[in-house]
């Protein structure tokens, strides 16, 4: 499969050959979860959530979600476990490749959020999940 | 690529790094110390005493620690802390729970309010009793007297406890000796108990949690079913794993409770066992109910047969928190044998405990997609205060309930001890630490740099309590 362009990185939670590929879909809080879960729709998007943890994608993850970008987290979070358990391709503390700022841990990450909400939110992507450390965000035409 | 994680094992290897950070703690001026196996090694070489070493059963029957062995469990806890979690302090928030509230009001509700339930419990069933507490799990599956739980009780309630509590400048480090050392050495004999090599901590083995005795594991091992990777039989197992998994860590609010490795076994033909107890129902908890109503046992013990050389396994750990990790990270596509146990209580006798065939879990796995969902709305309903509270009870209830059941001193706590309630100090305290970033910042960054878990004086009185608050 021909590579798209790279726009976004970060933490790869596991190294697979699957690589998900649907539009991205920001999802805010709990209530947007549900309502993805009830439309139906959850294979047709790559989901982006903000934190690392577990319970706020649970639903999602169990009905058969096909790939996660996350804001902040890490490999050894209970959603890095998740995913590489369920074999979801996820790419957690995601960056856009266009941008300097990236996530601090502790710090005022409010600003570095929405850029990369606004750079992926509704694009068509692929995750490319390969590589033992760093996955790849790529667009797709 | 060649599998040599057996060479991990060998007395001078130092493994593998698993991440690029490095910590310093209360060694300001000395070099760094990595993660994992050498992070370990380096760590023992700064004790004072003999603690961190293969100990004997005479010294775990002590009542008490000296000065210098609280420090050095003091240092190792907090290094072993940032070990398997300093890379989960880039989480961020749930969306969800507020994790991070709960945790730091609970760690120091559990400072606060263990010893005096531990010490009652020592105290019912003595010392020995404590240490066939932990020497129960040998020969059981689907029992919560594990890693986590017994990690938990010193490196949560001491070492967090503490450390958070000295941030919020509550106690000063020479408060609570006595305490500390009942909390420890609850701890100590636990996990003495469990392991029987002079060990207690899984890191201090270089990651391995290998508890159960010969005669036990082989009672499992002829549930175990050949499967053929990306076979219909290895992707339904695989997904049951993954599902159970979720809920597990939903009904601890997220929290690694729910969830139980121990191994690895090397079997016979070069295989590795990793066998996982996934608490799906914990009937303590109210909001469990949802797990009743779908027939959701108290725990699925799942156990994956790894092939080492197909996946050319570098290095395995099953840390101190229950959890498998390898290098290559993913081991899901080299499972090549499986098999599913049912407890269907907390006291189900191990006698009962049956297995599942794997072509029978679709209906199982149903109950569980089922009870998560259900479970995401109750919580998604429930206000902060709520979460808060709730998520407090998962820590300080649930990191020592599996202990005081088994003793059978739960209900004494519950009656006379006033086990249930919180704190009034935690409870004045809700209202401080979301005050400039406390719980967001504060205590993370004291936690996970180390710089927090501040020594006992050397000359400090071991029996010192605290009798003054000002």
């Amino acid at each position: 499969m021909s590579g798209g362009k790279l726009i976004g990185e970060g933490y790869n939670c596991f190294e697979t050959e699957k690589q998900a590929q649907g539009t991205v879909l920001y999802l805010p809080d709990p209530s947007a979860v549900i309502s993805l879960i009830q439309s139906g729709k959850l294979k047709d998007h790559v989901l982006l959530a903000q934190g690392g943890t577990t319970t706020f994608l649970a639903p999602a993850l169990s009905m058969g979600a096909i790939g996660v970008i996350t804001l902040s987290g890490a490999p050894e979070s209970h959603l890095g476990i998740l995913s590489r358990e369920f074999q979801i391709p996820c790419i957690m503390t995601a960056y856009l490749v266009s941008s300097e700022a990236r996530y601090v841990t502790g710090g005022e990450n409010d600003a570095h959020f929405d850029e990369v909400i606004e750079g992926l939110n509704g694009k068509n992507v692929r995750l490319n999940c390969t590589d033992g450390e760093t996955g790849l965000i790529e667009l797709i035409d | 690529m060649a599998a040599d994680y057996l060479q991990r094992y060998e007395e001078n290897d130092d493994g593998l790094r698993f991440q690029d950070l490095v910590y310093t703690g209360n060694f300001v001026g000395m070099e760094p110390v990595p993660d994992g196996i050498l992070g370990d090694r380096i760590m023992k070489s700064r004790a004072t005493s003999g603690v961190l070493e293969r100990v004997g059963i005479d010294a775990v029957r002590e009542d008490e620690f000296s000065i210098a062995e609280l420090n050095d469990l003091n240092n190792y806890l907090a290094w072993n802390i940032w070990d398997v979690l300093v890379m989960r302090a880039t989480e961020g928030a749930s969306g969800m729970i507020p994790r991070q509230e709960y945790e730091l009001l609970a760690l120091m509700h559990e400072f606060y309010r263990w010893p005096e339930l531990l010490d009652m419990t020592t105290t019912e069933i003595g010392t020995q009793g404590v240490i066939d507490l932990g020497a129960s799990s040998r020969s059981e599956i689907g029992t919560k007297i594990n890693a986590v739980h017994d990690w938990a009780i010193g490196a949560v309630g001491f070492g967090m406890g503490r450390c958070a509590l000295l941030a919020l400048e509550a106690i000063k480090p020479d408060d609570y000796i006595a305490e500390s050392s009942t909390i420890l050495k609850f701890m100590q004999r636990v996990l003495w108990g469990k392991r029987q090599d002079g060990w207690i901590l899984n890191s201090q083995d270089r990651y391995r949690c290998q508890i159960h005795t010969p005669k036990f594991l082989d009672s499992l091992l002829p549930a175990i079913e050949p499967l053929e990777p990306g076979s219909p039989a290895h992707d339904a197992l695989i997904h049951f794993n993954a599902a159970a998994e979720l809920l597990s860590f939903l009904d601890h609010f997220d929290c690694r409770l729910g969830l139980g490795d121990t191994g690895p076994y090397e079997l016979p033909n070069g295989n590795v066992l990793i066998i996982r107890d996934l608490f799906c129902n914990e009937d303590a908890y109210h909001w469990s109910d949802v797990c009743d109503h779908e027939n959701v046992p108290h725990c699925y013990t799942v156990i994956l047969e790894i092939d080492p050389q197909g996946m050319g396994l570098q290095e395995i750990r099953v840390n101190d928190i229950s959890t498998t990790f390898t290098r290559p990270k993913n081991y899901i596509p080299h499972v090549v044998g499986g098999a599913i146990f049912v407890r269907e209580k907390w006291d189900t006798p191990i006698a009962d405990v049956y297995p599942v065939p794997i072509a029978e879990l679709a209906p199982r796995l149903t109950g569980i997609q089922n009870a998560t969902f259900k479970l995401y709305t109750k919580l998604s309903r429930m206000c902060r205060r709520q979460l808060i509270t709730n998520g407090m009870y998962v820590y300080y209830v649930g990191m020592i309930l599996p202990h005081l059941r088994r003793a059978g001193t739960y209900e004494k706590a519950c009656v006379d001890y006033d086990f249930w309630e919180i704190d009034q100090r935690i409870s004045n305290y809700y209202y401080e630490i979301g005050k400039r970033d406390f719980a967001k910042v504060t205590v993370p960054n004291k936690i996970f740099s180390g710089a927090g878990y501040l020594p006992f004086s050397e000359n400090a009185d071991r029996r010192r309590s605290k009798y003054f608050w000002g």
